[in-house]
């Protein structure tokens, strides 16, 4: 079976082929082909054998992907080809993350702009905080500001869309 | 001594204290807010109150409702934790007015050292070392910049009610004295209601050590030794060890006997921290106290064998201290590291939410101790400190190598931690070699990335896991993580 996978930004093809009845695999990856010797010792912790190197890899499902620890490191894999999640409206002209959403679970502090104003790419429209830290959401296009879904003391999520923008300009 | 105790705080610190007051024999109680209702420290106590909302003034920080509890709860002391009330002198006068003890010194005590001039003055009249500068705080800027002029940059502006690295400007030269100034004092007005600032000399690259001290009520008091602590992230520690490699044992003991004469200057009674600064001539300087157990205290019970909160809670239920300063020898090395719900691949951004798979190390000479648990929703509201991580060893290398170790087995899944850049900074060559200073991340990893090195194997496993999405752990009822007899025999029919 054939993925491709990313991991830090790289899309990586890979073939896995499972060997019947072994819990073992052969995986090519570009050149190399290594095999794997797989066991699931408890939920979300597998015990891989990598060409005979042994080691522990918990995973664990989130909305994007997989995010997985080895020794001390996590990445997160998505798989490439899987449709993208997205609540909201699409994403913008240039392609770029087009939400307003918080980047973690938050609470709305303060609105910086109103129904009807025009914005423009990069500027400031509604600051959250988590944690102690406040962090302000921008807008990632030029345009008009068609609704406010939010409210000061609002308890928002990643993938909430907190404002919407009618974008405007030459790329369209 | 008591037969119950009320802890007035959360997460891991109060987890550790709920432990030796059961240890103890004692009874205990936990108060919570509304999103820490399904908290290790609740789940750990005797009995739980709720105080109200999430918001610390609702809750953590409520004078009235704690100590509404502690009387609904029968609890006859209360053990503040660190942070929140802590090193509240209102919150230390209302518990001796409601005939609760207070764990921890008098509230006149912490008044007076919670004053940086107060405390420097009270210092320099028992002859403790004290960084040059001026004594007296002011909000007037114009008597600022003259006393400046005076002493010479560069300088440090700092809050007299401060702390936390807040209300602090180093200032290299006379220029930008007026602007320092005015933003250290509105700072530190915003923060601690208390805008007066005063001057200290700016060492260079210090090194922040502290000595734990315990005095108890009849007049006894000792140090247990230093902690370094320069490894730190914006003014916040992140990495703490002990012994500190930059003490010789002279040093070390003239150290200990000024953190000693500092308890007694101060009438100190409990657990406290004296902090030095010591310059790159071996020369210290007094600090601060800190009227408090120390976030990173353990490293200290690690060495010395001594449970600081066992020795709290007996100094405040009026016993005599019965440790000598001959009765302290410390062995050994330890190392903390602090675990933040910090994402350190984005600007360490807060990362709260729910823990989906946790793997505490374990092992000799590790210690974690954690305020969470698999399944726990951290929560937004507070600090983002999750637990803290200890290691144990014969010396500094053995040490560090097992904490190396240990943080490659600390799993923790559904929210990011700090755990793989600790995990780089200390396996990175200037830890190795001991060079702590407080400029050492701005130094060495400002520009630091998370590295993959196993990113084929995450690939790997990625796939693995998509190949089996409804296997079955191999051990069947067995408790998580552990391998059972099944599956380490191998294959077997019968």
């Amino acid at each position: 079976m054939e993925y491709r996978l990313e991991l830090g930004g790289e899309i990586t093809p890979m073939d896995v082929e499972v060997q019947p009845g072994e819990s073992s695999a052969r995986v090519r990856i570009g050149e190399a082909s290594v095999r794997v010797d797989y066991e699931l010792v408890a939920e979300g912790h597998w015990r891989l054998v990598v060409d005979g190197r042994a080691l522990n890899v918990f995973v664990a499902r989130t909305e994007e992907g997989k995010q997985i620890f080895i020794n001390g490191r996590t990445c997160l894999v998505r798989d490439a080809d899987a449709a993208p999640r997205r609540r909201g409206r699409a994403a913008g002209p240039d392609e770029g993350p087009g939400e307003v959403t918080p980047p973690m679970p938050a609470v709305v502090v303060r609105i910086l702009v109103a129904e009807g104003d025009r914005v423009t790419k990069g500027q400031g429209l509604i600051v959250v905080s988590a944690m102690k830290m406040e962090s302000t959401l921008a807008a990632p296009y030029d345009g008009l500001v068609t609704r406010i879904n939010t409210a000061v003391e609002a308890k928002v999520m990643p993938g909430d869309v907190l404002v919407e923008i009618e974008p405007e300009g030459e790329n369209e | 001594m008591f037969q119950k105790i009320l802890i007035a705080n959360r997460g891991e610190i109060a987890v550790r204290v709920i432990r030796t007051a059961r240890e103890m024999g004692l009874k205990t109680v936990a108060v919570y807010s509304e999103v820490d209702a399904r908290a290790a420290h609740v789940i750990e106590a005797d009995q739980a109150l709720s105080l109200g909302p999430a918001e610390p003034s609702e809750s953590y920080l409520n004078i009235d409702r704690i100590i509404q509890a502690a009387r609904a709860s029968g609890a006859e002391a209360i053990h503040p934790g660190y942070g929140f009330l802590a090193e509240n002198p209102d919150f230390a006068a209302a518990c001796e007015e409601a005939g609760l003890a207070f764990i921890g010194p008098p509230a006149g005590v912490i008044r007076d050292l919670g004053s940086k001039t107060e405390a420097r003055r009270i210092m320099a009249s028992a002859g403790v070392p004290i960084i040059p500068g001026t004594a007296e705080g002011t909000t007037d800027v114009a008597t600022v910049r003259r006393q400046a002029e005076e002493m010479g940059f560069p300088i440090l502006v700092k809050a007299v009610a401060g702390g936390g690295g807040k209300g602090m400007r180093v200032v290299a030269e006379a220029e930008e004295m007026a602007e320092a100034c005015q933003a250290a004092i509105s700072e530190a007005a915003k923060a601690f209601g208390d805008g007066r600032v005063y001057l200290e000399k700016n060492l260079v690259a210090p090194r922040h050590v502290e000595f734990q001290i315990l005095a108890d009520g009849l007049g006894h008091a000792i140090h247990l030794f230093e902690r370094e602590c320069s490894i730190q992230r914006r003014h916040q520690k992140i990495i703490e060890e002990t012994p500190s490699t930059a003490l010789t044992p002279q040093i070390r003991e003239a150290m200990g006997r000024a953190a000693v004469t500092a308890a007694q200057a101060s009438g100190y009674v409990g657990a406290g921290t004296v902090e030095f600064l010591l310059d790159q001539d071996g020369k210290f300087y007094f600090l601060e106290v800190n009227t408090r157990l120390q976030v990173e205290h353990p490293i200290t019970e690690m060495t010395t064998g001594v449970d600081l909160v066992r020795r709290q809670i007996e100094i405040a239920a009026g016993e005599p201290l019965g440790l000598s300063q001959e009765d302290v020898a410390p062995r050994g090395h330890a190392i903390e590291c602090r675990i933040y719900a910090e994402d350190p691949a984005e600007q360490f951004f807060p990362s709260p939410g729910k823990i989906t798979l946790l793997r505490e190390p374990v092992g000799p000479g590790v210690r974690v101790d954690s305020g969470i648990y698999e399944g726990f929703t951290v929560p937004v509201e507070y600090d983002p400190i999750l637990s803290k991580l200890i290691v144990w060893a014969h010396d500094r290398e053995a040490a560090r190598q097992r904490m190396v170790r240990a943080l490659g087995g600390y799993a923790v899944l559904g929210i990011e931690t700090t755990v793989p850049f600790l995990l780089d900074v200390i396996e990175s060559a200037p830890f190795r070699e001991g060079e702590t200073r407080t400029d050492f991340i701005e130094r060495h990893f400002t520009a630091w990335r998370p590295s993959a090195p196993e990113a084929d194997v995450a690939r790997m496993a990625f796939v693995i896991d998509e190949l089996r999405p409804a296997a079955r752990p191999t051990g069947g009822d067995q408790p998580r993580g552990w391998p059972t007899p099944w599956q380490s025999l191998g294959r077997w029919t019968i």
